[in-house]
């Protein structure tokens, strides 16, 4: 349908142009970010960076843990999350009237656990003992909760005016935010070298629970939480990508603290944390009391390379969640992690596939045909530190399938496989891309963050700079191969949410 | 948008001045000390030292001859410009029969093109440009967004101009806004949180309030081109309209630039009434949305709430900071672990009543204890005092986190633009701040029990009740209500 000739060459040139005049003044400014950017590294390998921003004077802080739900295994799948919740429990001096009594109580209530996962485990377990053995932990969970400052943690980091205290947990990596009044520097410093350094995984089992609400909210209850979970788990048949961030409920229903302070121990040795600071701060002071605070804690070997990959999909594989739900479509190929040089010619595809009303898919399977009511493309699912998923979704509309939709993605991803795109839709993959690279560098929390994620996964903070040129390399060459070599029907997995009557 | 000539340079009634307003603004201030050459426990106690002064943007505010009142910032940290505006207008104007067309209109002015490019053409165009262009249609206001690189301003102010002047309305593209709508309606019971949301919204303020109502198949079926035009008319034009433009330009000429273009935008007479009013009743009520496919009971409960301008405000403010975090939060997720998300607050709204609405999503088998629960952190913030502790914590994670307010250009700017929006004064926050200082442990308890009524709230559970701890029924007359989707009547599909 899309002709390429005299008119695309045009096109084509006029569009070359404006791309040269827009970069002219985006490399100044991402050149004047870059030459901004400061970096110290302690001995012990944890690694701080900073970037002065003095508009404001606030300042956001941003630490990313090289551990997420891929670096689990059986058993404890969800324990990266879990830890992220009882990362805000707080220390041996916060959230405790008297650690020492405290923790005397908490190592008994572990005891106890274990005695009552051991009983149940048994082929025919004594109820008379373990009713006595649950009234006796409900007792000393009370007992512990004594000792207890209820959400002292958060109060303290709120009172002090944190406006983002939060956290995050992906397949990939786990992310602890702050945003502070900016003269509060040292603040941060003691409390998260404290955080860091002594955590006290008090409350845990009524955060267990927490944790398995969250699972109900965002999985259990929702069709399409159902049909990702499923997806994924049919799309990986041996990467730990195949499990959900939240974990298997019976994994969460028997993680042990203890499991939690062994993954602990394991993934957040300094060498595994990456910090950035950006806002109104002075970067040599910021390393300065980075030194003070972190300097001290021991070297942690890093954590052993995850062992499992993806071995090659030997044909296409399908998946269906039956739900009281209208239908919706994934589909995903199997393709390699961020750092490989095909990724982003593969950005490329997906963008001019699947990102805005000129796209590829929307113009076909949303304005002509009118099947679907929304459609995507996206990279990077469900992480992209490891081979991942080029994933397509679509939200069929009113009487129409998923069938139907699959049936048009599959021509769009054939015509690309055989002409490739046009320059004209290859500039507009750059221009916005760089646009969208631009708009997230402009709050001190999201550059905080992508200078965490450039520097730990794609291999140093400086490529997130470098991804401008990249991005301008890409060619139409690039986009058909890559569609060639990746989009193939043999290494994908389409799942469905198929319609059940009440 | 439309017709009738407008004189480009009316300099004399063209209204501008530089907003000092947040001169006055003064941040709490530690006293210096030295730099901490040992490490502290951070229970030590911080000399901070004392926060760098706020940077307040000077902010350029004009009215151009046509009406179009206007709030300019620079920004020149990236090389883009953005515009924002809202429009009085609003899907409360929405005729009973037509549900809908507020929505669609707001859709179909940017889709449907114009006389001379059609919809699809400006997408094109657009995103060659790495710009945007949306518009919309809201409950209570309308409005459009552009977003685009500072050396393309002029094309996209000129592709702008022509989609608020003269929209062409595509029969093809409002076809598929309707799509879009009734699709929305066939999967509007596949969430939880959804039907929850708009259950609740309609049992505070009424299942025809145009505060709460829906569109059904037939109220889209029934909307008309001609009706979309009409509603067009009711509310786009310039004297109806506030705008924000932030970014890298200069400010004398992004205005000469808005002179020529949204400066032709023609003036005319909006006809939109007052606001609708809501009548509220206060009452007991227990609902339910049986879902046999759930495992979790998504539940809500409040009734009415208020209005920002009312003097009590910054005293609720603090009560809902201490009712949400240190009650609901600490009691019913990390003491009881019952629920990921809970919350309890009293709404308030710029224009007009919110809501007050308690909600936790709990497993099937805590539903009533969880209500009850609730229930009882309301009762007990209407009856005793709150702590000194709990106080200061309020006040302080209040006042220590103002700063944000002015952390970014746009934000100030827009802020400013929704004040003005709502007839609330500019310096609106700062009084609100003001007034949050001054709140004592009696303001909270006397608005606490004046605002909330523990006895008088309507109850909704959506979940399943074959596996609730107790039967809904033992905390009142259980109301079912059913959630069918009335089919259409005669559409094919």
């Amino acid at each position: 349908m899309r002709k390429k000739n005299a008119r695309t060459i045009r096109a084509c040139a006029v569009c070359v142009l404006a791309l040269v005049l827009a970069v002219s003044s985006l490399a100044q400014t991402f050149d004047a970010i870059k030459s901004q950017v400061k970096v110290h590294v302690l001995k012990n390998g944890m690694k701080f960076i900073a970037l002065e921003r003095h508009e404001a004077p606030v300042v956001s802080f941003h630490m990313y843990a090289d551990v997420g739900s891929a670096n689990e295994s059986y058993g404890i799948t969800g324990i990266s999350h879990l830890l992220e919740h009882m990362a805000f429990k707080g220390t041996k001096i916060i959230g405790t009237i008297d650690y020492e009594a405290e923790a005397k109580v908490l190592e008994e209530l572990d005891a106890l656990y274990d005695r009552i996962k051991t009983e149940q485990a048994r082929v025919s377990p004594d109820e008379e003992t373990l009713v006595r053995m649950k009234d006796k932990f409900e007792s000393l969970r009370l007992k512990a909760k004594e000792y207890v400052v209820n959400g002292e943690f958060d109060d303290m980091f709120m009172r002090e005016g944190d406006q983002s205290l939060n956290a995050f947990t992906s397949a990939d990596a786990t992310q602890y935010v702050n945003s502070l009044p900016s003269n509060k520097l040292e603040f941060w410093m003691a409390m998260t070298a404290d955080r860091f350094q002594n955590p006290v995984f008090r409350e845990f089992f009524k955060e267990r629970d927490v944790v398995i609400e969250e699972r109900r909210l965002a999985l259990e209850t929702r069709p399409i939480g159902r049909l990702v979970e499923d997806f994924l788990s049919v799309a990986f048949k041996a990467h730990p990508y195949k499990h959900s961030v939240v974990g298997h409920m019976s994994d969460l229903e028997s993680i042990t603290r203890r499991d939690v302070e062994d993954y602990f121990r394991k993934f957040y040795g300094p060498s595994n944390l990456t910090v950035a600071i950006v806002g109104d701060v002075s970067a040599p002071e910021v390393f300065e009391m980075a030194e003070l605070y972190f300097g001290d804690i021991p070297s942690e070997p890093r954590p052993e390379a995850l062992r499992t990959r993806e071995p090659e999909q030997w044909g296409e594989r399908r998946v269906q969640v039956m739900a009281q739900s209208q239908p919706i479509l994934i589909m995903g190929y199997h393709r390699p992690d961020v750092r490989h040089p095909d990724s982003f010619a593969l950005d490329a595809l997906a963008n001019i596939l699947g990102q805005g009303r000129s796209s590829r898919l929307h113009e076909s399977l949303v304005k002509n045909k009118k099947v679907c009511i929304q459609c995507g493309v996206f990279n990077g699912f469900p992480g992209d530190k490891y081979p991942n998923l080029v994933a397509f979704i679509a939200v069929p509309s009113q009487g129409h399938t998923s069938e139907e939709c699959l049936e048009l993605i599959d021509e769009e991803i054939a015509k690309i496989r055989a002409e490739s795109v046009t320059a004209e839709e290859l500039t507009k993959y750059q221009r916005s891309s760089i646009k969208v690279l631009l708009s997230q560098m402009k709050s001190n929390g999201s550059m905080a963050r992508l200078l965490t994620y450039a520097d730990v996964v794609l291999g140093g903070w400086q490529r997130l700079f470098d991804q401008v040129e990249e991005i301008q390399a890409v060619s139409i060459e690039d986009i058909k191969r890559v569609a060639n070599t990746h989009l193939v029907k043999k290494h994908r997995t389409i799942g469905e949410i198929i319609p059940e009557g009440k | 948008m439309r017709k009738k000539g407008y004189s480009r340079h009316k300099s004399g009634l063209n209204i501008r001045r530089s907003l000092g307003m947040i001169g006055a603004f003064v941040l709490l201030l530690a006293v210096g000390a030295p730099k901490a050459l040992a490490q502290k426990s951070p229970k030590d106690t911080f000399d901070f030292p004392p926060l760098n002064p706020i940077q307040m943007p000077t902010i350029e505010r004009l009215e151009l001859a046509n009406g179009l009142k206007v709030f300019l910032v620079e920004d020149h940290d990236f090389p883009t410009v953005d515009m924002r505006a809202i429009v009085r207008i609003g899907s409360v104007y929405d005729p009973p029969q037509k549900i809908g067309l507020a929505g669609i209109t707001g859709t179909v002015l940017r889709t449907g093109g114009t006389d001379s490019r059609t919809g699809d053409e400006i997408d094109r165009e657009l995103e060659s440009l790495a710009a945007t262009i949306e518009t919309y249609i809201g409950q209570n206001s309308g409005g459009f967004m552009a977003s685009m690189l500072k050396e393309d301003v002029d094309r996209v102010l000129s592709i702008l101009t022509d989609v608020l002047v003269n929209p062409a309305f595509r029969e093809d593209k409002i076809e598929l806004a309707k799509i879009q709508q009734r699709s929305g309606i066939s999967r509007r019971n596949d969430e939880v949180s959804g039907i929850a949301r708009r259950e609740f919204w309609k049992l505070i303020y009424g299942p025809t309030s145009p505060y709460a109502r829906h569109g059904e198949y037939a109220t889209i079926d029934a909307i008309t081109r001609e009706d979309i035009i009409r509603f067009y008319e009711r509310g786009f034009y310039p004297n109806n309209t506030l705008m924000t433009v932030w970014g890298d330009f200069v400010t004398d000429e992004m205005v000469e630039k808005l002179k020529n273009s949204l400066g032709t935008w023609p003036e005319g007479t909006p006809d939109i009434p007052a606001q609708p009013r809501v009548d509220y009743e206060y009452k007991y009520t227990v609902n339910l949305v049986d879902k046999p496919d759930v495992n979790q009971s998504n539940i809500s409960l409040g009734h009415i709430g208020g209005l920002m301008d009312n003097p009590d405000y910054p005293a609720l403010s603090v009560m809902n900071n201490i009712l949400s975090w240190e009650r609901m939060f600490k009691k019913i997720r990390t003491d009881e672990g019952l629920a990921y998300s809970v919350w309890g607050t009293y709404g308030a709204s710029f224009s007009y009543p919110g809501v007050f609405s308690c909600a936790a999503q709990t497993k099937s088998e805590s539903t009533v204890y969880a209500i009850e629960l609730m229930l009882e952190e309301v009762r007990l913030i209407t009856q005793e005092e709150v702590s000194d502790d709990e106080l200061a914590r309020a006040k302080d994670r209040y006042l220590n986190t103002y700063v944000f307010n002015f952390d970014s250009k746009p934000k100030i700017v827009n802020r400013l633009m929704t004040y003005a929006y709502n007839d609330y004064p500019l310096d609106f926050m700062e009084t609100i701040k003001t007034g949050v200082e001054k709140v004592t442990k009696a303001d909270v308890l006397r608005v606490a029990d004046k605002y909330l009524r523990p006895d008088k709230v309507q109850i909704l559970v959506v979940g399943n009740k074959e596996d609730f701890d107790k039967p809904l029924s033992s905390i009142g007359e259980v109301n079912i209500i059913d959630i069918t989707i009335p089919q259409a009547k005669s559409k094919l599909q």
